[in-house]
């Protein structure tokens, strides 16, 4: 007799135990995707504090054991791992789960530099980072589109697939000058920046000199870089005149296309023309030639 | 026995004379602030080359940063996430500790190390993605009382940009 209430009594304990121990119990999803919302799973019976710890939120509410949890869509926007924890009395359960990134909503584009000279390799660099609609870094390989454009010429386009929610790519600049529009979409968000692109240096740099009395009017055929785009107003052009009496230099800035400048007439001389490390044609004046 | 003295003079000798060529050689990159320990491997990271000096200053500012991170929400203060946090990630730190706070809590971290490859680093040099494998004993405290306690690796995507005066971390979002 002795011995079977022993034996009862060591049941109970074992009983009580198993009771005690799942006396707070929490099971969670392993992972959801951001802003959709939760269930997280109870068992146990009596009220308990219930903790949710995100990368950017904690809350702290009261809860039923054995009732289900319902978590808000706005509270899991940030993605991350949350930490759950359930605790009554002493009794502590707990439940990691992941919150994923949403599909792609948005995209935040570097395009660098603002201003280019054209027809150049390379020199356009285009970074796409992917985030879906709570700012969260969509990290799943994503296509995206860059394009470059600009007014009357075909666009260069070019997909990239992201990498741990960035792409990149880099371009040459056109041959045409003008706005050109550098657009990064990836799903239905799409960004646009704008790249200046300019003329390039002079090319095939021409001159004229005309004798205008006591002096020497010299001016350029418009000046245009190697694709053909005429060079910003204000770029300098050098006219370099050299004779018995030595040398003698002007900058002259382009003006409508046109640089043109006035030099002291001479009865023998050489007259260059330069556009920073570009070289145009030489006159020769009197002497014969 | 005299050729064995020569012969391990000679090992002795070149294996002095390598060692520093292999530490120059030697991809990872040590850096700690405050107890953290950051290794950094910035092996075929790209498009840009990474810098010298940008090789030292990421994983010293990294480092920085998750000691800011570790004291911000063990003692939620978030004026000391400025030091190594900007943009988002700073915010939703911020919001963090008001919400530790408000709900009295805290956590301690015992960290030990991170394991940080550079994965990306833009064209134009102002940004830097990372990689981290991190470790670390966790502890959440409501009030005084510890609740939950635990060890912890799980890895971290980091993109860090240049501020004024260093790196800081705009974004870091856990990796699934």
């Amino acid at each position: 007799m002795r011995r079977l209430v022993q034996a009862l009594l060591i049941a109970a304990v074992c009983l009580f135990a198993a009771y005690a121990a799942r006396a707070a119990e929490l099971s969670a999803p392993e992972r959801v995707s951001a802003g959709t919302g939760a269930t997280l799973h109870t068992r146990g019976s009596g009220e308990a504090t219930l903790w949710i710890i995100g990368p950017a939120s904690v809350e702290k509410k009261q809860v039923r054991l054995g009732e289900d949890v319902n978590l808000q869509p706005q509270s899991l926007r940030i993605a991350g791992r949350y930490l759950a924890i359930v605790r009554q009395g002493a009794a502590t359960d707990s439940a990691w789960f992941e919150v994923l990134p949403a599909a792609p909503a948005n995209v935040n584009f570097l395009a660098r530099p603002s201003r280019v000279p054209v027809d150049r390799r390379d020199v356009i660099s285009g970074v796409a980072f992917v985030l879906d609609a709570y700012r969260n870094l969509v990290l799943e390989a994503t296509p995206v589109r860059f394009s470059l454009s600009v007014p009357d010429a075909p666009a260069v386009t070019r997909i990239e697939s992201s990498k741990l929610g960035i792409a990149w790519v880099r371009l040459d600049s056109t041959r045409k000058q003008g706005a050109a529009q550098f657009i990064a979409s990836a799903g239905d968000a799409e960004v646009r920046r704008v790249v200046q692109e300019t003329a390039s240096d002079p090319c095939n740099l021409r001159m004229r000199a005309t004798s205008a009395g006591n002096h020497i009017v010299v001016e350029t055929d418009p000046v245009r870089d190697c694709s053909g785009n005429p060079v910003p107003d204000g770029t300098i052009v050098t006219f370099t005149q050299v004779d018995a009496k030595g040398r003698s230099t002007v900058d002259a800035r382009v003006k409508k296309g046109i640089a043109r400048a006035v030099l002291p007439s001479s009865d023998n001389a050489t007259i260059s023309v330069a556009s920073g490390v570009v070289l145009g044609n030489e006159i020769h004046l009197g002497g014969g030639q | 026995m005299k050729a064995g003295l020569r012969a391990l003079a000679v090992i002795t000798a070149v294996a002095w004379l390598a060692a520093p060529i292999a530490r120059a050689a030697d991809p990872v990159r040590e850096a700690a602030s405050g107890g953290i320990k950051v290794e950094f491997n910035s092996t075929g990271v790209g498009p840009r080359e990474i810098e010298d000096t940008t090789e030292l200053a990421i994983p010293r500012d990294y480092a920085a940063a998750w000691n800011a991170l570790e004291t911000a929400l063990s003692q939620n203060r978030a004026d000391i996430l400025d030091s190594g946090f900007v943009g988002v990630a700073r915010e939703r730190l911020a919001q963090r500790v008001a919400d530790q706070k408000k709900t009295g809590l805290h956590v301690r971290y015992v960290d030990h190390g991170h394991q940080v490859r550079a994965v990306f680093y833009s064209p134009e040099g102002s940004a830097m993605q990372l990689r981290d494998t991190v470790s670390y004993d966790l502890q959440v405290l409501d009030g005084n009382k510890v609740i939950h306690s635990q060890p912890v690796t799980e890895t971290y995507i980091a993109l860090m940009t240049v501020t004024e005066d260093r790196w800081k971390v705009r974004m870091l979002e856990a990796a699934p």
